[in-house]
């Protein structure tokens, strides 16, 4: 992930279970996993809905 | 390159009543962080932040606060025990961020009339920072007493309190050192 603010390539360090929304590929864990992602640069955080999670085997997710 | 940049440490005043002394509280751990050239640090009275009560998600939020938690590497909560929790408003602020929060570092200060400096406050206030996905330290600044703690002036009595919150802000700036290299640099396993 790009960083809106300044270009930089963003680091990914965190994912969130957000129960108050569903669907898509995260139904099996009861909500919508969003990632986490700080520049490196500047500082700037973003938040997206998990992408590459549809095929992912139960478990497969860190705990 | 995030080495060479200043931690950035507000402290934050967890009360808006009339009369408060935590506010003296607030004034003494701010001049505490100011002794320290390599933090950057404001003082936040919640009593300036204008929150609806009957609004929800990004509208409820007060963008100045939100941009500053943002730009933050850590909190100092300074926060008084009301019949053993925290104030209301102080979670009503809290609650209008969370990614501005995550894999950041949180030192809190109790503030109390009687001897036990807050402590049944920042107990209650440990699993609120871990749901906003803040990282707690083990150091606390607990100010007993505080009705006659300071004097006229705003001056601290009791000059043992210069000493605790010194490894207090130790501890905090180690976190928040730690955990800036994680956010910045460290990725989950299995990601990229």
């Amino acid at each position: 992930m790009t960083c809106r603010a300044c270009g930089t390539a963003m680091n990914h360090h965190a994912d969130k279970l957000d129960y108050t929304e569903s669907g898509g590929a995260d139904a099996r864990l009861g909500g919508l996993v969003k990632e986490i992602h700080t520049c490196p640069r500047c500082g700037n955080v973003e938040v997206r809905i998990a992408d590459g999670s549809a095929g992912a085997a139960p478990g497969s997710r860190p705990s | 390159m995030s080495e060479s940049r200043p931690l950035f440490i507000p402290v934050i005043l967890g009360t808006a009543r009339k009369g408060r002394f935590s506010e003296a509280v607030a004034r003494f751990v701010l001049e505490q962080v100011r002794k320290r050239a390599t933090i950057e640090t404001t003082l936040v009275d919640i009593r300036e932040i204008r929150l609806s009560i009957d609004d929800a998600g990004e509208a409820l939020k007060d963008q100045g606060f939100s941009a500053l938690v943002m730009r933050a590497d850590a909190l100092i909560l300074v926060v008084p025990e009301y019949n053993h929790g925290y104030p209301g408003l102080l979670k009503h602020v809290l609650d209008t961020n969370l990614k501005e929060y995550i894999h950041k570092a949180v030192g809190i200060c109790g503030v109390s009339a009687s001897g036990f400096g807050g402590a049944r406050v920042i107990q209650n206030l440990l699993p609120v920072m871990r749901e906003l996905g803040l990282v707690t330290i083990f150091w606390d600044g607990n100010f007993s007493n505080v009705q006659s703690l300071f004097d006229a002036n705003g001056a601290i009595k009791d000059v043992s309190y210069i000493g605790r919150i010194d490894k207090f802000l130790a501890e905090l700036v180690w976190m928040a050192e730690v955990l800036r290299h994680g956010r910045e640099n460290v990725s989950l396993e299995g990601t990229s």
